[in-house]
């Protein structure tokens, strides 16, 4: 499970979140919604341990990862994948590459069947061989989520991961994506501005307003 | 194709060329062969030089490539005590000639030295030459050169985004890993064109060389020179490093590929953090490099320095500042402003693999010793004269080796690359769509240069210029040659007293270069901190 308690961030003088509290039992789905500039990502960093804040616990699976806004246990041993909200594709690699990024310690076979798998659930078959530069925005988010789910991530933050796709990719997308992370029991949460987004993939959904979570 | 493109063809192959002419001088002694110096070259000398010349470019290389690169990553990924300190004294080393850390390090550890003096008395050992084989010149030029792959390859990692390394990171990646599979190939170009300067800098270099005794291919270009009297066989022999010099250059130009994988933004957070005993280690490390490359020897200039004023300051190091300065700031503008036309972006350009290589070529000079330049320089004035005077002119010879209009030919053709591939940087970032922008708007050409182009170029003209003036104020060789009476310069009087082994009274003049170097250098990091 997942617990993320007391966290405040401020950038500067400016308040972003103020005693920002969210708990998840293994395998939730979470959405998390609220207006641009609203600190959604900014949890998410925390949350990944890439920032530090002013206060704000974060426990995994009973692991105290993060205390009074420190973090004890550095980013890459967290075993939590993220999808980034401008994709943050290796642009040195093709797809192949990125996506077995994070399997290296498989056998090279382990990993190409991991990637073929993966590339036939985003719908790219016959792109591993492609460079970044030469995907449309909506492939390479698709190649930056199959990149995420490799490794099989404890907990999956998703920010705005399905934006670049038109209604009826996104739809058979975020259904398909839901139904792996329900059948491999990877907890996660989606940043999203879309509503119906939003109540599709997740099973329980937040707003952030005034700098603090509700749950709806 | 529009037709102004033949205008604009027929200008900048005309300023490539009159850059390039040295070089063409140069290759042109191919038509006087002389097959006994030949012979004699080709057995007896050259097959040590060149085995020489090949461990110090190798052993120099990995060096510079090593210590430029790990001292970049760390300065710009990962905090540490003194990191802010640290970045910008790791710049410093670059305003010291080559030729000074090379004296002050042959003075320290020389037979008279403390070190060996203190060896012998103290120690009871017997001493030790450092001109023995070739570590303690490959260490000296590691010292002086790691600059150039050091400033490249932190301007690389700085645009690198910092969202690929988090994005590494959160695929479980740790720091080495990260280095190796994504920071480092990403920073690559940059690093093998800083690897490239510094070649062509030990190929071309006179002063370090000189000083230890340590014979390169250099060596067998003056000694074709100075010994045999042939002009013919030292420029023959130069256009061989020329050509070394061009397959380096198109080695780099195929290593860089079509690698473009920058951002824009400049990110200031560190992706790591090193605090407690790991980050103590890493400022000690960077500290003692620093130490070593600046630090310690300015110290001993300083002690040297200091000891000699008390017998005799004189004016004549007002004289000495005086046509130095006069010297590089009038060659920096002029090469500043050519390289500025060269480098401006221009669709005539693009389509045209002629003006592609007569810009390369103009940026070749870099390669060719400065004294090869200058001795280029002397006969193609020569010929010029006795063309003149066989139509029934003048020989211009008496104008020409009066005034300081060769040296300043010299310094442009030479440190032209140096000027033009900063500008040519800068110009990187100005993307084709804000040229057709401007074009659809019915903006001329030359108020698309003056309100675009040049703006956004601005850093990079300065950069380049400082670099400029900071290589200039140096050079050694062609200065040495093309001076006119009455020009000596900083540069020159270090030389000198230093190769008598006049350590103490070559302090004060190495000082002063040095301070120099050091203030432009600040107005660098300060100009490269602002854009
Ligand atoms: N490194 C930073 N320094 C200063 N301010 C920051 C920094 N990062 C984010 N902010 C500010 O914090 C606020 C929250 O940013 P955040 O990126 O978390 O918003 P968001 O909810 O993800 O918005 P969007 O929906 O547009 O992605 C914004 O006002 C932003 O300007
Ligand atoms: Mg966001």
């Amino acid at each position: 499970m997942l617990l993320v308690n007391h966290l405040s961030i401020s950038y500067q003088a400016t308040q972003i979140l103020n005693d920002f509290y969210l708990s998840l039992a293994t395998g939730d789905i979470f959405a998390l919604l609220g207006d641009s500039g609203s600190g959604k990502s900014s949890a998410l960093r925390f949350i990944s341990g890439l920032d530090e804040a002013q206060s704000g616990q974060v426990v995994l699976n009973g692991k105290q990862l993060s205390n009074n806004g420190i973090h004890n246990v550095a980013p890459e041993l967290r075993k939590i994948g993220m999808v980034f909200q401008d994709y943050a594709l290796f642009p040195h690699m093709n797809v192949k590459k990125n996506i077995s990024f994070g399997i290296y310690n498989l056998s090279n076979s382990e990993q190409k069947t991991k990637v073929e798998e993966l590339l036939l659930m985003i719908g790219l078959k016959g792109v591993e061989r492609k460079y970044p530069h030469q995907l449309s925005g909506g492939e390479q988010q698709r190649v930056a989520l199959a990149r995420a789910l490799a490794p099989s991530p404890k907990l999956l933050l998703l920010d705005e991961p399905f934006s670049s796709l038109d209604k009826h990719h996104k739809e058979r997308l975020v259904l398909q994506v839901r139904d792996i992370l329900k059948k491999t029991n990877i907890t996660s949460i989606l940043v999203t501005h879309d509503k119906y987004e939003a109540t599709i993939f997740a099973d329980k959904v937040g707003v952030i307003k005034n700098k603090k979570l509700t749950i709806n | 194709m529009e037709k102004n493109c033949l205008k604009s063809k027929v200008w900048i192959s005309v300023l490539a060329l009159l850059v390039a002419m040295p070089i063409f001088v140069v290759a042109m002694s191919w038509l006087f062969p002389e097959r006994e110096l030949w012979a004699h070259f080709s057995t007896i000398l050259l097959p040590n030089l060149i085995s020489a010349t090949v461990v110090l470019l190798i052993g120099v290389g990995i060096g510079v490539t090593f210590l430029g690169t790990i001292l970049a990553y760390l300065v710009v990924m990962v905090e540490f005590p003194g990191r802010q300190w640290l970045e910008w004294a790791l710049f410093l080393p670059f305003a010291v000639p080559a030729y000074v850390l090379a004296f002050v390090y042959l003075g320290v550890f020389d037979y008279s030295g403390y070190v060996q003096v203190w060896m012998r008395e103290v120690l009871g050992l017997s001493g030790f030459d450092i001109r023995t084989g070739s570590w303690a010149i490959i260490l000296t030029f590691i010292l002086v050169f790691y600059p150039y792959v050091y400033m490249m390859a932190r301007a690389s990692f700085k645009r690198q985004k910092i969202n690929i390394i988090e994005a590494g990171r959160l695929l479980g990646t740790g720091p080495l890993r990260t280095f190796l599979k994504i920071s480092l190939p990403l920073a690559r170009p940059a690093a093998a064109a800083g690897l490239l300067v510094t070649l062509m800098e030990v190929l071309a270099d006179f002063g370090v060389v000189s000083l230890f005794n340590f014979d390169t291919f250099t060596t067998a270009i003056y000694s074709a020179w100075g010994d045999f009297r042939s002009i013919e066989v030292a420029a023959q022999l130069a256009s061989l490093l020329v050509l070394v010099a061009f397959f380096l250059i198109y080695f780099e130009k195929k290593a860089r590929g079509q690698a473009k994988y920058y951002s824009n933004e400049v990110a200031n957070r560190k992706p790591y953090r090193a605090f407690g005993v790991m980050g103590w280690l890493i400022s000690i490390f960077i500290f003692s490099v620093f130490m070593l490359a600046f630090a310690m020897p300015m110290l001993q200039l300083i002690i040297w320095g200091w000891t000699y004023s008390g017998k005799g300051w004189s004016v004549k190091y007002i004289d000495l500042i005086i046509s130095t300065l006069i010297l590089t700031v009038s060659a920096t503008l002029i090469t500043v402003s050519i390289a500025t036309i060269l480098a401006l972006p221009n669709h005539c350009k693009k389509n045209s693999s002629w003006l592609k290589s007569v810009i390369n070529i103009a940026t070749l000079g870099y390669a060719l010793p400065g004294s090869i330049m200058a001795v280029g320089l002397l006969y193609g004035i020569n010929q010029v004269s006795a063309i003149s005077i066989y139509f029934g002119g003048q020989s211009i010879n008496q104008i020409i080796f009066g005034s300081i209009a060769l040296l300043l030919f010299a310094y442009i053709s030479r440190f032209m690359a140096i000027g033009y591939n900063s500008i040519k940087a800068s110009t990187e970032q100005i993307k084709p769509i804000f040229t057709q922008s401007a074009r659809l708007l019915g903006v001329s050409r030359l108020r698309l240069i003056w309100k675009i182009y040049l703006p956004m170029m601005t850093p990079g003209i300065l950069a380049g210029g400082l670099l400029v003036a900071v290589d200039i104020m140096k050079e050694l060789p062609a200065t040495y040659l093309l001076r006119p009476f009455g020009w000596d310069t900083l540069a020159i009087q270090v030389y000198e007293l230093s190769a008598e082994g006049l350590f103490e009274q070559a302090a004060i003049p190495a000082l002063i270069m040095v301070l120099f170097g050091s203030v432009l250098m600040i107005i660098f990091q300060y100009l490269d901190k602002k854009s």
